[in-house]
């Protein structure tokens, strides 16, 4: 068993080419039958309960507090209770997204449509259809991404790709960026403008953050008015810091749906060899050239891959 | 109690954990609910019993070496009213240790608490989310007996600071988990970029490249990130 291939179970729709293994601490699906799915639907169902039944347990223990504030005037308590409240509301909104998730994996095993991402909820949670969560490493480097649509998704490549744009920024600075219009050709010279090439007049992205350190961002683009700096929007993304990515019992790979961009990296370890070059050099000189040639990073990837695509340093051959 | 409004709010909020942007020190805190607890009730002496997830056994803060020792002592033996109290999570009530029932339940501890001088005690859970995490003892003597209206406000100090520790603890969770995420999300990079490296040096299947390296770190009781990393630096050949 190895640890690093904990993933695997998580992705029933590709072959299995990997040992399955577990991290201690988490409890991974087990594959059982078929594309995994009814075993998605159940554990999605636990962990919204759970979730339920720790904002009960918050809310109640405010109500102490509540009450305590009033008898003893003691400003502390209603703090603490407050406290108690806005973690309550993180856990509804968890339950809810793990809602909406097992309701539609229900209605696509019936049949109707395209399987369902989890992101797609986080995405009605949100007002929108195009948000994307992007994992992050120390240095601020994507390491994952998970999107609710094409345009979200062609966003977070373009950042990938340019090195520049709001996830970076919020990961960064660990704060809250937003741009409309103009602003976001302005402040992102390169990005900027191949965005709103996609259609996309608004973007704001907030940081997953865990005191000091900052593992990802949620981006939303064309968010309903008001959305930012809403109590709703916050407990969307309290609660997928709190408990959808790392919790005991969380899923980090988000029921399938995070995508690590396997194929951009098998390039990059096809390509250092072909130049004679480092990886990351490799990577560097995939993300350039599919962004110059306007090819989508991952279709210019399988080229790559599959040989029928020679790169140079110098230049396409 | 005569603490002046404005001494107990500053109180409160040091047990409360203080600012919230900086780190918790929990001996800090716990020192300080047991030496907060005796001056605002009126206690003989205050101790905190406390086992802190991922610290091995229980420790103890007290208002008095005496104290300390004396519930150091109880936890050991699994005797008396702090251990009880934190491994149940319910409250001891005030007990007289002069009579003779708290002699037959606890035989040792209470010739000893009464050589000391208590000659009442009461414990108070300091409850966690799921499971409690300590008890706040408050021992009583002639001149300084446990009111019920003491023993009250007791247990709203150990409710604040136990708020305060959990929150800690969960935040601390959350920044392992993330330790723990970012480094399978960057092992997953590098055994794909090494799938690509040994493809390319020997013109194989992704699947194929997957298999070399899953059998070379089993052969060699290796972990595959790390025959993964060797292959991308040029460090392995295979």
């Amino acid at each position: 068993m190895c640890r690093d291939d904990r993933f695997k179970p998580c992705r029933p729709e590709k072959p299995e080419t990997a040992s399955s293994g577990s991290i201690p601490g988490r409890t991974l699906l087990a594959m059982t039958t078929g594309d995994g799915s009814a075993e998605q639907a159940a554990a999605a169902w636990r962990r919204a309960a759970r979730a339920r039944e720790r904002a009960r347990s918050a809310e109640e223990a405010a109500e102490r507090y509540e009450q305590r504030a009033v008898d003893s005037g003691n400003d502390v308590y209603a703090q603490l209770a407050l406290m108690l409240r806005s973690t309550a509301s993180c856990h509804r909104s968890s339950a809810r997204l793990q809602e909406a998730f097992a309701r539609s994996l229900a209605g696509w095993r019936r049949g109707h449509g395209t399987r369902p991402k989890f992101m797609t909820g986080v995405a009605e949670a949100c007002g929108t259809s195009s948000v994307a969560l992007t994992l992050v490493d120390a240095g601020h480097s994507q390491l994952a991404v998970a999107a609710s649509s094409e345009p979200a998704r062609a966003a977070q490549d373009l950042e990938f790709m340019l090195g520049e744009g709001p996830t970076r920024d919020a990961t960064t600075g660990c704060r809250t960026v937003r741009a409309s219009c103009d602003a976001i050709e302005q402040r992102w010279p390169c990005y900027g403008p191949a965005l709103t090439a996609l259609g996309v007049h608004e973007v704001a992205a907030v940081p997953l953050d865990t005191t000091g350190r900052c593992f990802g961002a949620l981006a939303v683009f064309d968010p309903r008015p008001g959305l930012v700096g809403s109590r709703a929007f916050a407990d969307v993304v309290g609660a997928l810091t709190r408990t959808v990515l790392l919790d005991s019992d969380a899923d980090p790979e988000l029921y399938g749906g995070i995508d690590h961009r396997e194929v951009v990296q098998q390039a990059a370890g096809v390509l250092s060899v072909h130049i004679g070059r480092c990886v990351d050099d490799a990577l560097a000189l995939i993300k350039a050239r599919a962004f110059t040639l306007g090819v989508p990073l991952e279709t210019f990837a399988r080229g790559i891959v599959a040989g029928d695509l020679k790169l140079t340093p110098e230049g396409p051959s | 109690m005569t603490t002046p409004r404005q001494h107990l709010a500053d109180i409160f909020v040091e047990l409360a954990g203080g600012n919230p942007d900086l780190p918790l020190d929990p001996p800090v805190l716990l020192a300080a609910l047991a030496a907060h607890s005796r001056d605002l009730v009126g206690a003989r002496a205050c101790g905190v019993l406390v086992a802190l997830p991922g610290t091995g056994g229980g420790e103890v803060y007290a208002s008095e070496d005496a104290a300390r020792d004396l519930i150091l002592d109880a936890e050991q033996r699994s005797q008396g009213p702090g251990p009880y109290c934190r491994a149940t999570g319910n409250p001891v009530p005030r007990t007289d240790l002069r009579r003779a029932v708290a002699r037959q339940r606890w035989p040792h501890y209470v010739p000893r608490a009464l050589a000391l001088g208590y000659t009442e005690v009461a414990a108070r859970p300091l409850r966690g989310r799921e499971e409690p995490i300590g008890a706040l003892v408050l021992f009583g003597g002639e001149e300084a007996r446990l009111t019920d209206e003491a023993l009250e406000f007791g247990q709203s100090l150990a409710d604040i600071v136990a708020i305060a520790l959990t929150r800690d603890l969960e935040l601390s969770r959350s920044r392992t988990l993330a330790g723990q995420l970012e480094h399978a999300l960057t092992s997953r990079l590098v055994i794909e970029q090494a799938k690509g490296v040994l493809a390319a040096q020997r013109s194989l299947s992704m699947d194929e490249a997957f298999g070399i390296l899953r059998g070379h770190a089993r052969a060699r009781q290796r972990k595959l990130t790390g025959v993964a990393q060797e292959v991308v630096e040029g460090r392995l050949m295979l």
